[in-house]
């Protein structure tokens, strides 16, 4: 809710064109330091690089919640929930039927779809509170329900994939020992593809109609937003993409146990990571994914045991109050004192459209333009 | 009939607890329009205090009391201090700061009273001999005792809104704010009193509820009873308390006969059951059996 303000600060921001060579050259920087810190990561030692691997594992399952909360306003509680649907859902393909665990992303991506379908249907009828209750129930229940059926997900005792069909293929040259380093490339892909497709899909049309409900519903409906539609729809894909995760979660752990792993504290982990980070945008999920997997890693040799819930709800609490919009905000705003992107004038917006781009902008500051200067500087 | 009995007293007892802490979230969600999902932690962290001063052989009477104190503190501090600066900004901010604020309890209890479970005294005489018999079944005083307080309770807090200024000022609070403090309300000292109540029923229910069986305080106790409770306020109406009492008693009595009766359902799915019965009620009649619908102004 900070009044973003371009103009009138010192003489240092310099003025970059949208689209000009200028911010295209800044983007291409900003992504090839992203792919610089990939390689980094990918060359430390194998300890680090499965925290790195969890890190952008969480990473693209908070990217998913980002739709939903972020951006669409609506709170789910559950999406430890589609994570463990995607977790079981390779593990039982790998295990039972020998599939190749790359394979199964697809059919995570195809059922958690349909679950999130299924979960967004109730928020049609209701709103933000009875949403936030239903999502809570539903990752209370599913650890129960896994249990439920132990001839297919092995019940409390776990599910565990034979590490052999998990291994890296030949052509990659990864041997057994350094088997780690494959699973980080798969999160690594796995988490850019869903990054460009989250900021495809929000700042196109369907962003503008998703931010409009989260800031307005009425206001959305009267200027034609299919507010059933955006809700359910959003709720399907943060699920499958959240799903996702939770595929390649599996593969890179092996073995699943829902009642440690896919429990109500993931949820809020995840929760937490998104708000770190900072909610509705692009690259916060990364930040997020980061600060949920190191800061326990650091508190834990502090001192064992709540520590860690002590200090993500307080985190929770305060980063509410000071920095709602999180780490990425105070980047954005720290990058707007030393480069600023000027939006393109839009080309003759119909009225519908123009008010909808206000309204979609309200809140939001321009995410448009300045999504791109954050991007390119991070 | 002795069977059926014994799972009727063990759902009534249920029941009540549901219904106490499901009245505490209607209470909440009419002044703030909000959930608040801390509201079993904090039971549980005032049900911590008390059992604490047990331990110190301080009257079991006198710990109640100072666990409900503290609970009401506890609720309008937060309301004050956490919910009022929040709530303006969004419905989700106040949601994520309820919910760090539900790991903060949850985590404060297991650092302050540690990770294993206590036994927890009654108020009431709790010996295995302490019952009276009733068609064949036992019903234990602690039980009974339950029964009562919370009635007891439960009924003065109708009193207090039906009879009181105020509850007038409650309810005009809850049905209109802006009107209520333009007609002279203090609309923040309300918003906070309603919050300690709310905590304060909760401190009472937890105290009350923890004795019934041997080793069940601990960090995970209120948890599953919130999710019960959230079904059951929703069941009967957010905004309607009476409707949040009556939901949670058939909560608790339906819960305690189909576990009892039907082995498919014992045991650990109770928590995936709350789960389906809140969609349907959602899906089916949104603003639940008492509750008022949501109209919207545009």
């Amino acid at each position: 809710m900070t009044a973003p303000d371009t103009r009138s600060r010192t003489s240092l921001p310099l003025q970059v064109d949208q689209g000009s060579p200028a911010h295209r050259t800044l983007q291409v920087l900003g992504l090839a330091a992203l792919a610089g810190l990939a390689i980094l990561g990918s060359r430390t030692n194998s300890f680090q690089v499965g925290l790195l691997t969890q890190a952008l594992i969480y990473a693209t399952a908070i990217a998913g919640l980002n739709l939903v909360t972020g951006y669409t306003g609506m709170l789910s509680i559950g999406h430890s929930a589609f994570f463990g649907i995607g977790a079981y859902t390779t593990g039982i393909l790998v295990s039972e039927r020998n599939w190749n665990p790359l394979t199964t992303f697809a059919v995570s991506l195809v059922i958690c779809f349909v679950f999130g379908l299924i979960v967004g249907l109730p928020a049609l009828r209701i709103r933000g509170i009875n949403l936030a209750l239903v999502t809570l129930a539903l990752a209370v229940a599913f650890p129960e329900l896994v249990d439920r059926f132990p001839g297919l997900t092995g019940g409390s005792l776990g599910l565990n994939v034979n590490l052999f069909q998990l291994l890296p293929p030949h052509w990659t040259g990864i041997g057994i020992q350094n088997r780690f380093e494959y699973y980080y490339w798969i999160a690594a892909v796995v988490l850019a593809l869903v990054l460009v497709l989250c900021a495809n899909l929000t700042r196109g049309r369907t962003g503008l109609a998703m931010r409009a409900t989260r800031d307005r519903e009425t206001a959305a409906t009267a200027v034609g937003v299919n507010l059933a539609w955006i809700k359910v729809f959003t709720f399907g894909i943060s699920a499958a993409v959240t799903g996702v995760a939770g595929s390649v979660f599996a593969m890179y752990l092996g073995s699943l146990s829902a009642d440690s792993s896919f429990t109500l504290t993931l949820s809020i982990t995840l929760i937490t990571g998104l708000v770190i980070g900072g909610v509705a945008t692009v690259v916060g999920p990364i930040i997020g994914g980061l600060a949920v997997i190191y800061i326990p890693h650091w508190t834990e040799s502090l001192r064992q045991g709540q520590t860690e819930g002590l200090f993500f709800g307080s985190i929770l609490i305060i980063l509410m109050f000071v920095m709602p919009d999180g780490l990425m905000g105070l980047l954005k705003r720290l990058a707007r004192r030393v480069v600023q992107i000027k939006p393109r004038a839009p080309e003759k917006p119909s009225t519908a459209g123009a008010f909808l781009v206000d309204l979609g902008a309200t809140a939001d500051a321009e995410l448009e333009g300045k999504g791109d200067t954050t991007l390119a500087l991070s | 009939m002795q069977l059926f009995l014994e799972y009727l007293f063990n759902g009534i007892s249920n029941g009540a607890i549901y219904a106490a802490i499901a009245l505490a979230l209607v209470m909440v969600f009419r002044g703030t329009g909000t959930i608040n999902f801390a509201q079993g932690e904090m039971a549980l962290f005032t049900t911590y205090i008390a059992w604490g001063l047990t331990t110190k052989n301080v009257p079991v009477i006198l710990c109640l009391l100072i666990a409900t104190a503290a609970g009401f503190v506890l609720g309008a501090v937060t309301e004050r201090v956490l919910i009022r600066p929040i709530e303006r900004k969004s419905l989700l901010a106040t949601l994520i700061v309820l919910l760090g604020l539900f790991l903060v309890l949850n985590s404060l209890d297991g650092i302050l009273w540690g990770n294993q479970n206590y036994t927890m005294p009654s108020l009431f005489p709790n010996a295995v001999s302490s019952f009276i018999t009733l068609g064949g079944a036992r019903l234990y005083w602690a039980n009974l005792g339950l029964w009562i307080v919370l009635a007891v309770l439960v009924g003065a807090m109708f009193q207090l809104f039906n009879h009181t200024r105020l509850g007038l000022h409650m309810r005009a609070t809850a049905s209109n704010r802006e009107s209520a403090s333009l007609s002279g309300i203090p609309v923040g000292r309300i918003l906070m009193l309603g919050w300690g109540f709310s905590a304060a029923i909760g401190a009472v229910a937890g105290v009350l509820l923890t004795p019934l069986a041997p080793d069940s305080l601990g960090v995970g106790e209120m948890f599953p009873i919130l999710i019960q409770a959230s079904a059951a306020a929703l069941f009967g109406g957010l905004d309607s308390p009476g409707g949040a009492v009556i939901a949670g008693l058939l909560m608790g009595v339906a819960e305690a006969l189909l576990s009892g009766y039907v082995s498919v359902i014992g045991g650990q799915l109770q928590e995936a059951i709350a789960f389906v019965a809140i969609v349907v009620v959602l899906l089916v009649r949104p603003q639940g059996l008492f509750g008022s619908k949501e109209v919207e102004r545009v």
